[in-house]
């Protein structure tokens, strides 16, 4: 696992992804800053955090994840890495790890906005640490699925459509039933903000989590067979 | 050692690899010849566990790869074919990640690469992006990334395609030279190479093996006949009465005139028969004078082509054969459907009647 992990994180940085990534993050929190804190006057971040994970990650995770499995299949590379004795699943582990790390970079660049408003009135820490705590395991589970996206396709364009759509999609349904809701990952984060950690979030979102990454481990063990 | 048994790959219904069983030793090379869509690369792809085969088993060095393949894949060094490699890194950052996936130890990983490195004459390019190295570079890389923590079997499939006559020679004693420490397998369609390079041949056609032997011994067999060509000046067109001179002549065939006057003819006897000590004595008698006798040879190429040319022969009776059962048990089923169906209705008059008489009881 940790061979791989470390190889795609120096990918993630020898092309432009990796900066991309940051970057979008870092316009789309600035922007959240400058509306929920700095035009109202509030030093409550749970809010900015929130909108971030909404908007933000539904442009980063399909960045991240597009090239995953569909360019090692394309390229032909996968065959390296299904034919080492390397097992599948620390294959599929240290790709999610190297996304997940991305996306702590990015969280520890925004401690920075806290530290700047702490001048300016007094910051709730704990909630601070709860929200960026939920911030982390939405992300992760929105990594899972467009790992899992990109492990059925060799196409990265359609495996980014097909994450957004699947992160955008629950938005929608919720206003159908209510059934939805539990796939809804923004659903699972609300309470964070609030310094609000609450268990069956957090087992759901760990929950979505796991279970993608273990069907992206069966499809590709299964495409062995098929194939 | 690698011990293939009985296997077969199908995709849904069509059969890529059909029912194939072979040995390959400890230190052989071993070439794997077929034409386009024989079943090369499946074969290849399955014994290194990138895809499962549908049937049968694969054992390398006593170790199922399907059921113990950390265990297999170790022992196993692959070049795929098209050279897949990872653009963004360096010739060394790649053969380093290589031999990370291969579970080289960390103590040994540096000095590994570099013996690597130097053994495929990548020292030069080790820091430039794979990007930007030329294809026989490229190539190199790739072997480099399957030679990494130094397993007992390499595969390579193509290694040679796409480079130039001075890459070629060099990736073939490149090979050579692993043949002596490594157990080798690797597939091509150009026929010099494995004449020149693989101790054992498997000829593969449709996903079945036509043939496994020694490359000279295919040739010997597809030889069924000696043939002499020679080169004569004939001003009393002598040549034609020669059968009649020696009797163990088959015929005597007219190839070409040359521009100086000369003429080119085959001679052909039967195989066990050398017949150039007595052309040299007869044919001056004869009032021909010789320019040119050479023994005409068969080379792998033909042996080749005929392997593949009578597997398809075989291919077309079998399809007759089995159209013409097809029919039969076409016919026969129909009636045995009949006859089903004359059960079933009877089957079914038969429960009525029980069930009815089990009414009448309950009533």
């Amino acid at each position: 696992m940790w061979a791989v992990f470390k190889k795609e994180l120096k990918t993630y940085f020898l092309s432009p992804i990796g900066y991309i990534a940051i970057g979008i993050f870092m316009v789309v929190y600035s922007v959240f800053f400058y509306l929920t804190t700095i035009m109202s006057g509030s030093v409550d971040m749970g809010n900015l955090y929130y909108a971030t994970a909404r908007y933000g990650l539904l442009l980063i995770v399909p960045l991240l994840t597009m090239r995953m499995f569909s360019e090692e299949r394309k390229n032909g590379t996968e065959q390296l890495l299904l034919t080492s004795p390397r097992s599948v699943t620390s294959i599929v582990l240290g790709k999610f790890s190297a996304a997940v790390v991305v996306i702590l970079i990015t969280l520890i660049l925004s401690i920075i906005y806290s530290v700047i408003i702490s001048f300016f009135g007094n910051i709730n820490i704990p909630t601070i640490i709860a929200t960026m705590l939920g911030f982390l395991l939405v992300a992760m589970a929105a990594i899972s699925i467009g790992m899992l996206a990109s492990s059925i396709t060799e196409n990265q364009i359609i495996s980014a459509i097909i994450t957004f759509l699947l992160l955008v999609a629950p938005w929608f349904l919720v206003d159908i039933s209510d059934i939805f809701s539990s796939i809804n990952l923004m659903d699972q984060f609300m309470r964070f903000p609030y310094g609000l950690i609450s268990i069956s979030d957090v087992i759901s979102l760990v929950s979505i989590t796991i279970m993608c990454i273990l069907i992206t481990i069966v499809l590709i063990k299964r495409r062995k067979a098929v194939k | 050692m690698i011990q293939v048994r009985n296997v077969t790959k199908k995709y849904g219904s069509t059969i890529a690899v059909n029912d194939i069983s072979f040995d390959v030793k400890d230190g052989e090379i071993v070439g794997f010849l077929g034409p386009n869509g024989a079943g090369k690369s499946t074969t290849m792809n399955m014994i290194t566990g990138f895809i499962e085969p549908t049937k049968g088993q694969i054992i390398i060095n006593g170790n199922d790869i399907s059921k113990r393949p950390r265990k297999a894949k170790k022992e196993i060094g692959y070049m795929p074919e098209n050279v897949p490699l990872y653009y963004e890194l360096t010739a060394k950052e790649f053969v380093s990640y290589m031999a990370e996936l291969k579970l080289v130890k960390r103590s040994e990983r540096k000095k590994e690469v570099e013996k690597v490195l130097k053994e495929t004459g990548l020292l030069d390019v080790q820091n430039k992006l794979i990007r930007n190295l030329s294809r026989g570079y490229k190539q190199r890389v790739s072997l480099a990334g399957a030679l990494i923590g130094n397993p007992d079997v390499i595969i390579l499939d193509e290694p040679t395609v796409g480079l130039d006559p001075k890459q070629i020679t060099e990736i073939r004693e490149l090979i050579k030279e692993l043949g002596k420490k490594h157990t080798v397998i690797l597939s091509t369609h150009i026929l010099s190479e494995v004449s020149q390079i693989c101790e054992k041949v498997i000829i593969i056609n449709k996903g079945r093996i036509i043939a496994i032997d020694t490359p000279e011994n295919l040739e010997k067999a597809t030889k069924e006949k000696n043939g002499i060509s020679v080169i004569v000046e004939d001003p009393k067109g002598n040549m034609k009465k020669l059968k009649e001179k020696i009797k163990e002549i088959d015929s005597v065939d007219f190839v070409k005139d040359n521009e100086d006057g000369t003429k080119q003819y085959v001679i052909t006897t039967s195989s066990d028969i050398d017949l150039r000590k007595k052309l040299f004595e007869v044919l001056p008698k004869e009032e021909i004078v010789i320019f040119e006798l050479k023994k005409t040879e068969t080379t792998l190429e033909d042996a080749f082509i005929k392997l593949i040319d009578t597997t398809k022969i075989e291919d077309t009776t079998d399809k007759k054969k089995k159209a013409k059962k097809d029919k039969k048990v076409k016919e026969t089923s129909k009636s045995e459907s009949k006859e089903d169906a004359k059960k079933e209705s009877e089957d079914k008059s038969n429960k009525k009647t029980e069930k009815n008489s089990k009414k009448e009881e309950k009533k």
